[in-house]
Order: C-alpha cells, then structure tokens, then sequence
C-alpha cells in the first residue's frame, strides 16, 4: 500500500501562515487528508492484541474505512453510553456560548490557521451532532438549531481533528465557563475507537504496554541491560560504580519511569541523573522490569483501556511489597495517577503515604495515591540540605524551562522544577509570561501525536512554543530546553532541530546528575552526555 | 520481493532495503547494504559497531542504546551518528528487521524532512 508521506515545508515557509477563513460555511468545507497533516490507521495486530475492535488494514486517507455496516448505531450509541456516564461530556455539550475566548488560545490553530482547530469548533464537530440525536431543539429544528447529520464524511472530520489536539487544555484556562476541552477530544477518540480507528503510533505503544510492560516493548533483561550500560558511563563520568536492583522486594520504594528514559536521547540522560541520585541517597528502591512504564498511551485511547493498562505499577508495588512508589518525569502519568486513579481503582490503600526516608517529608498530597514525582522528591532533599551540589558544572548551559501541560495545567506543579533547576543551574531564564505555568504552550506532539509522518502538523503545532523557546535564545542566548516530561524530550527535541537548532532539550535530573557532588567521585571532565565541561578539556600542551 | 547482490550471491531485502533474513548477514552483505545507503567503505570501526548492534540484537531483542554501543566499542560516546550519520542507518546495515516507526522516531529524535 502506498503511503502518502511527502516533505516537511521549510521553516520559513511554514511560518507564513494564512489565517484568512474559508469562504464556505465550516459545515460545507470538506476535511481534506493531506499528507504531512494525519497520522497512519492502526494496524490489526496491535487491536488485536488488546481486543479492540474492527481490526483491519485500513489508511485514513483511502475512501473506504472498512467500518462495519452499523457504524452509525455503533457511535450514536457510544455517545449515548457517555453522556450518561459522564456528566462533563454531556454539560461541555450544552453550555458553550461559542464566544470564541478559546478561539486563538489554541497552538494549533496559531500554528496552522486552519478555523477547525479553535477549539470552539473543534467541540462543535461533536456538538452539532450531539444536538441532532440528544436535544429537542435539534431533533426539530436541525440545521437551524446547529445540528447537523452524523455522516461518515462527519465521522472522517472528527477523527482528523480529534487526532490533532494534543489535549493540552490551555483553551480550557481561558474559557469563562471552565470547558475543558480535551475532555471532548477524549470523547471524540473513544467514539472512533469503537469502531477500531486509531492511530497506528498510539495502538501500537498501547499493544507493547499490555504485552510487554512498556511502550517500547522492552524486555526484562534488555531493561536491565540498557541500565547497566548507563551505569557503564557514570562509571565514566565519575568513577563510581551503581550497582541498581531489579524486582526487589522488600524494598521500601519502586521507582517507574517513562520508557522513552530506559532507551531514547535525550531521556537516558535523565534516567542516568534518577541513578545517581538515588545511589548517593543510598535510597533502599528497586525498579521493576515489569511496571516498566510510567506513561500510559490507553488515555490517548479510551478511558478503559487507560484504566486497563494504568494499574500495573499498583500490582507491582503490592507484589514487591513496597511502602510507596516514585515515579520520574513524565507528564500525563501524573495527571492519570492524581485524577483518575482513585476513580477507577480506589485509593492505594495496602501502601504506605510516601515519607522522605531522607527528609522525614510526608508527601501529604500523595495521601491516596502514594505516589510522589521525582521532582517534588528533589526539590525536597534540596530544600533540606540535603544534597552537596555544584552548580557550576552547568554553566555551559543557559537553561529555561517549559512547563509540561500535565504537571503545570493538569496539576499546578510550577514551583518545583524551577526550584531544582535553580539549585543547579547558574543560568536560568523563564520564556515570557504568557507562554509558561498555566498558560505553557504544548509540545505540539503530546496524546500520542508524535509520530513522523504527521511531521508538518507537529511543527504546526509546536511553533508557538518554539517562538518562545527563540525568543529567550535571541534575548539570553538560552541554549538548553528543561522540562519533565518523556514526550517532550522527545517531541521538543525535534522542535527544537526545526525551529531553534540551537537549543539541546534535557530533563531536570540530567541537570541535577550534572551538579551532583557524589561521595568518593573522581573529578568531574564530562558531563553526563560524555561531552567535556568547559575548562575541563584534556590538556593541550601550547605552541 | 527486492534482492541485493554480492558477488554471485543474492540475499533478500524489503521495499526498505532492511535485511529480510537476519541471519543472511556477513560482511560482504553489510558492504552491498551500505553502498545502497550512500556509505562508501565499512571501516573496521563501523563493522564494529554493527558486530555489536548484532551480537546485542540476538541476545536482546532490541537495538542497545546509543551510549551503549560506543562504551563497548571503545569508541568517542556520538560514534553511530559520526560513523553512519543516523542510528537507523546502523540499525539497517547491521541487517536488523526495520523497527517500528516509534523506535525509529526515539532512535533518531525524527528529523523533519
């Protein structure tokens, strides 16, 4: 099968974008599959594997999707079962005055001018079809009340701008009446699931999850292996040898990351920064090859299978016999253990509520879900003195921080990534006012967009933080992109190449392992990407 | 299906030019793979990065990380992309089954193109 892929358009062609509206009413302009802008249909065995439905051969821009012949029933149904289920969806339905607060909120719709990504319209894609099956005015009055048919170009329509929102939910900041957006899109996306489309970059991390433990589809021993090489060059780096366990019990902590951390850069460096860390604690944690994976691309899916897949890192702990659990830095895991899990599985009752072994710190906000961010668990020990760090190591680096919408939207988690990297870092500068904390600007690639053959859509999208991202670059010679996210460390990065090529993107605890003072380490030359520190450099006899 | 050839022999490749048979691998083979990728000569230093990628590939199932490779190659910490400009050149010429789009994107941090 020939799959459309064609050129990204050049930056600077890319940037000219046409905000001028179509001249048709929106409900007479066709959605039009246009190569760079969608991502590939899922491929059966990933459904398969998982059991979803209507697994099939299928591409988003052929004209038969090979539903089944009562796909309409099949999603009218769906969304019937759904605003019963959940009262959001059904009042995010009826109480938009389509203002239009939210309207240029979006970055996709900065990015690409095209009216269907205001996420006011957007939600009307389901609107108008909510009206026409689920509301009198609608049922009688149709298209003068805004309702219109669900028809399988409708249907086409929602499943190419529901896989272009990031549910970031900065437009639900601005919107007087508090819609949060990205609940819609979630709907959106279960609805075209029952009918077994979704992308192939979202299904198949999804199959890996359930299958393997991860998204990569890492094994145990490879997890381990791929450890034991970080470990090889913090051994490097700084002489000393860590020597991590594996599926321990008894020990008081496990720790889960995103699995992008176990084998992607920038993200092993991050995951080198967790080790080191944790060995000069001499903190009694285990990982686990088994709850190998702190993100979860079920929420880009459909609840249940969010659900489904969510609970694993529970089991594990429960299994291992540990008091609680440290997650790394990721985005939307946070957001999932915080505000769903006590919904679907109730309160983590057989753990302990997270202490600090270090600090005495009893982490009061993880009371149900005794589950603390690596972040939060730094900003403490650094707040208690607890670590000898050396700055310095970091002045190479001119660092700002972008601020991932889960942790900051989704939980207000501002303060202490930017105390961390304070601490770390001499040179710190925030991008303007507008563009972080609540009002950050999404990746561009985040809910499982970042796949490649979507690529102009990504660069879209991601170009309002990118012009931020220039403008601290042009202004301080910002030269490092901080942030605490797996997505991001992979989504920023190619950003970054594309828009700002001068700016490196890292976690925060690549950061802190760089600055760390290690008991008994050898001086420190390299940083953790094995580059040499600035004066650092291997002697050079002069001329 | 494509073939390449060496010498009097031909091995099977997909539409992509990966390796069909993992084990149809041997040096001419990887020789013939990387004229195809526009690497002219395979250095020892490159067949020892893709003896590596092997080895660790049969025994892991997974390609190692990129540190990894150049830790136990003994070679400066960015070797693959100096040596095969991206991993996934290296992933190819080693005469691994093409990896998922995921891998490839994590691998390489996508470069738009």
């Amino acid at each position: 099968m020939a799959k459309a892929k064609t050129k990204t358009p050049k930056p600077e062609e890319l940037a000219k974008i046409d905000y001028s509206p179509p001249e048709k009413h929106w409900t007479e302009v066709p959605v039009e599959f246009r190569p760079g802008t969608y991502c590939y249909g899922a491929r059966p065995k990933y459904l398969e594997e998982v059991d979803m439905p209507n697994p099939r051969e299928w591409q988003p821009y052929e004209d038969d999707w090979k539903l089944p012949e009562n796909w309409k029933e099949i999603v009218l149904e769906g969304m019937e079962d759904r605003l019963n289920k959940y009262r959001t969806f059904r009042l995010f339905m009826d109480i938009c005055v389509r203002c239009g607060a939210c309207a240029d909120k979006c970055h996709f719709f900065i990015g690409s001018g095209d009216p269907k990504n205001m996420p006011v319209l957007r939600a009307e894609l389901v609107r108008s079809v909510y009206r026409k099956y689920f509301t009198t005015g609608g049922k009688l009055f149709g298209k003068k009340a805004g309702a219109r048919e669900l028809t399988m170009d409708v249907f086409k329509e929602w499943w190419y701008y529901f896989y272009q929102c990031t549910e970031c939910r900065r437009c639900s900041v601005f919107c007087p009446y508090g819609i949060d957006t990205a609940e819609i899109t979630i709907m959106g996306r279960e609805l075209t699931n029952l009918l077994g489309c979704n992308t192939d970059w979202i299904a198949g991390p999804v199959a890996n999850c359930y299958h393997k433990g991860n998204h990569l589809g890492l094994e145990p021993h490879t997890i381990q292996s791929n450890i034991e090489m970080m470990c090889d060059d913090i051994e490097e780096i700084t002489g000393i040898r860590i020597e991590p366990t594996f599926n321990r019990k008894g020990a008081e902590i496990l720790f889960v990351t995103p699995s992008g951390d176990l084998f992607g850069v920038p993200g092993v460096y991050t995951c080198m920064g967790y080790l080191m860390l944790f060995h000069e604690l001499g903190l009694d944690y285990t990982w686990s090859t088994y709850a190998s994976e702190g993100g979860n691309f079920g929420f880009f899916t459909s609840n249940e299978m969010a659900r489904r897949l969510h609970y694993k890192i529970y089991a594990e702990a429960k299994r291992l016999g540990v008091k609680w659990i440290l997650g790394g830095e990721c985005g939307h895991m946070w957001r999932l253990i915080h505000q769903y899990l006590d919904t679907w599985w109730g309160p983590a009752d057989f753990l302990e509520v997270p202490k600090s072994p270090i600090t005495g710190t009893v982490f009061e906000n993880a009371k149900s879900t005794k589950m603390v961010h690596v972040v939060e668990f730094t900003a403490d020990l650094i707040r208690h003195g607890k670590l000898k760090l050396d700055p310095s190591r970091n002045d190479h680096l001119r660092v700002t921080f972008h601020d991932s919408c889960n942790t900051s939207r989704g939980m207000g988690f501002f303060e202490e990534p930017r105390y961390v990297i304070k601490n770390v870092c001499n040179h710190f500068y925030e991008m303007p006012e507008n563009t972080i904390r609540e009002k950050t600007f999404c990746c561009g690639s985040g809910s499982g967009l970042n796949a490649s053959e979507n690529m102009e859509i990504r660069m879209r999208g991601g170009f309002p933080r990118a012009n931020a991202v220039r403008h601290v670059n042009q202004k301080y010679g910002v030269n490092m992109l901080a942030n605490v996210c797996a997505i991001d460390r992979a989504a920023l990065t190619t950003l970054m190449q594309y828009w700002v090529p001068d700016v490196e993107v890292c976690g925060v605890h690549e950061l802190v392992g760089n600055a760390l003072v290690m008991t008994g380490e050898t001086e420190r030359t390299m940083d953790l990407r094995l580059e040499e520190l600035p004066g650092k450099e291997e002697e050079e006899e002069d001329v | 299906m494509p073939f390449i050839e060496y010498g009097s022999t031909k091995v099977e490749v997909d539409d992509e030019g990966y390796l069909v048979n993992f084990d149809d691998w041997n040096e001419q083979v990887a020789c013939a793979l990387a004229e195809r990728e526009g690497i002219e000569e395979l250095t020892r230093d490159r067949l020892e990065i893709l003896r590596f990628i092997r080895e660790y590939y049969r025994k892991f199932n997974y390609f190692p990380i990129l540190t990894g490779i150049c830790h136990n190659v003994h070679q400066p910490g960015n070797c693959v992309a100096e040596q095969f400009v991206s991993p996934v050149v290296a992933w190819k010429l080693a005469g691994l089954p093409k990896p998922d789009s995921m891998i490839i994107n994590i691998l390489q941090g996508e470069t738009p193109d």
